[in-house]
């Protein structure tokens, strides 16, 4: 009899956007035009070259735009409102659209410093930890 | 290339009808257009429809409860632009020489309930999940922004409810006939700040249907016709610095092109039905269609410019925020709204100053369609 050891894990929510072990988002660069993208894409859209690289992106950007969503979406890992939701804008040029997590709903602006954070959502039925990407206020930043 | 011409429209009302299916819907929409034309089934040599979410052969279902010639059945899906997007094959059929008289239909029955909430696992995206894409959200971050950037106030985008609220009662076909007040709209639960739960579309059961026909054989139908002078259609195009102006150039792109087939400008048109599917797309697309300049939406139609009485009237029928929003049928009882106004049948709810040109801006997932009519 054999005794199958069975290890919690920790897997995204979605494959293909985030390397856990790493705490990056995964992109796109283009070799030819420079271009970034996030999610990863296998075309560039500015300039049609095939065959991207994939990259670890920028864990800091800015706020280019946010709302707070005032309800819950059924379904979602988002179980309680209000919480804030930005476009961020990486460094590399980058959009990423997110939650924002650890702060104050009031307290968001556009501009403001923001990182990347990814951390456990919910357990499966297997007992994984289930994983998301967020981008919190970065404390000392500017805002 | 020929002029085409809409010499029929109807509609099914607006609103919600658990009891009616979408047959029922699409039947009253096409029955209504076919006697605004006074056009018998039988002259309709294709039908083309649009619909989202009715399933295998919905299109073929609706229109067979009418006309069962063994005409073409075309069916489109285009989002919330599915019906304008019909309504462009039927130009290019015609313009084709292909057919002489088409007919178009767009309906859909809703699910209750926010659009976009998870209901398939395995369809289901990361920013479903992760409660990123709730859906004002685009409308929402783009008027955050646009707040920021104008120095717009919450009450610029409320204030475009009470205007589509008031225009609605006087629109018998439109899902909601209450007048609201600006403490009402602003005081509705928010959804997504600045964006609270009167400036939102509802969900919407609803049909909409017309007649169209190549120029030269309008006059075999009664009534005055009323001439498709320009369109055009794109999507939101890629552009690096990206950010929250999720949609720019778009709209204004294809509406430079769509005034230039009608050999018209922005100051030509009467009387305009935009997408409004959240209140700030009203004081978006007014200023890519160039009524005002960029930031200046908010104020034109706050001071009372796109009323129906003002100089640049907009969303004469309630719009998608009270006229409803059945999602397939929106871009047709557009097209309905300005055929009315322009032959002057649209009752209290009437342009003034005979309206000579009326423009349809209806937007999806699928882009952007811009209908150009005149008398
Ligand atoms: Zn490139």
């Amino acid at each position: 009899m054999t005794i199958e050891k069975t290890e919690k894990k920790r897997i995204p929510l979605k494959e293909g956007l985030f390397d856990i072990e790493k705490g990056r988002l995964t992109g796109s660069k283009c070799p030819q035009c420079g271009q970034y993208f996030f999610p990863k894409r296998h075309v560039c859209l500015n300039c049609f070259h095939r065959d991207l690289e994939d990259v670890d992106l920028s864990t800091r950007g800015k706020i280019d735009t946010y709302t707070i969503s005032r309800m819950v979406l059924p379904g979602s890992v988002m179980k309680e409102a209000p919480y804030g939701i930005a476009l961020v804008l990486l460094p590399e040029g980058a959009i990423v659209q997110t939650v924002l997590t650890d702060c104050d709903v009031e307290s968001i602006s556009i501009g403001m410093e923001v990182e990347l954070v990814i951390r456990k959502v919910e357990e499966d039925e297997e007992g994984n930890e289930v994983m998301a990407y967020f981008f919190r206020p970065v404390k000392g930043g500017s805002s | 290339m020929r002029e085409v011409a809409i010499v029929g429209v109807g509609l099914h009302k607006f609103g919600r009808f658990p009891e009616k299916n979408i047959e029922e819907l699409g039947r009253v929409a096409i029955l209504n257009a076919l006697d605004d034309a006074g056009a018998s089934p039988g002259v309709i040599q294709a039908a083309f429809t649009g619909h989202v979410l009715q399933g295998t052969g919905a299109g073929l279902r609706v229109v067979n409860e009418v006309i069962q010639t063994g005409l073409l059945i075309d069916v489109t899906e285009k989002a919330c632009a599915s019906s304008s997007t019909a309504l462009r094959h039927a130009c290019w059929a015609i313009q084709l020489g292909l057919f002489d008289v088409a007919l178009v239909v767009g309906f859909e029955k809703m699910q209750r309930g926010l659009l976009g909430a998870v209901t398939d696992p395995s369809a289901v995206t990361y920013d479903q999940l992760a409660g990123i894409r709730i859906m004002p959200g685009v409308y929402a971050l783009q008027a955050m922004k646009y707040m920021h950037q104008y120095g717009a106030r919450p009450e610029h985008f409320a204030h475009v409810s009470v205007k589509s609220h008031r225009n609605a009662t006087m629109n018998p076909y439109a899902q909601y006939q209450k007048a609201l007040t600006l403490e009402e709209v602003l005081n509705s639960r928010m959804i997504a700040d600045p964006i609270t739960l009167y400036q939102c579309s509802p969900t919407t059961d609803g049909a909409s249907a017309a007649v169209v026909c190549a120029r030269e054989k309008a006059h075999h139908f009664r009534g005055k016709p009323i001439i498709i002078a320009g369109y055009a259609s794109g999507t939101p195009p890629y552009t690096p610095a990206g950010g929250g102006d999720l949609a720019e150039g778009m709209v204004e792109s294809i509406a430079r092109q769509a005034f230039k087939m009608a050999g018209l400008g922005p100051e030509d048109i009467d009387v305009t039905q935009v997408h409004d599917a959240f209140t700030p797309g009203e004081v978006f697309s007014i200023e890519a269609l160039d009524y005002c300049p960029r930031g200046e939406g908010a104020c034109f139609i706050w001071e009372g410019k796109a009323d129906i009485n003002g100089e640049k009237p907009v969303n004469t029928d309630g719009g998608l925020v009270s006229r409803g929003h059945p999602i397939g049928a929106t871009g047709l009882a557009q097209i309905a709204e300005i055929v009315w106004q322009l032959r002057g049948e649209a009752g209290p709810r009437q342009v003034p100053r005979d309206p000579r040109a009326g423009l349809c801006h209806n937007v999806g997932l699928g882009g952007c369609n811009i209908t150009i009519l005149k008398k």
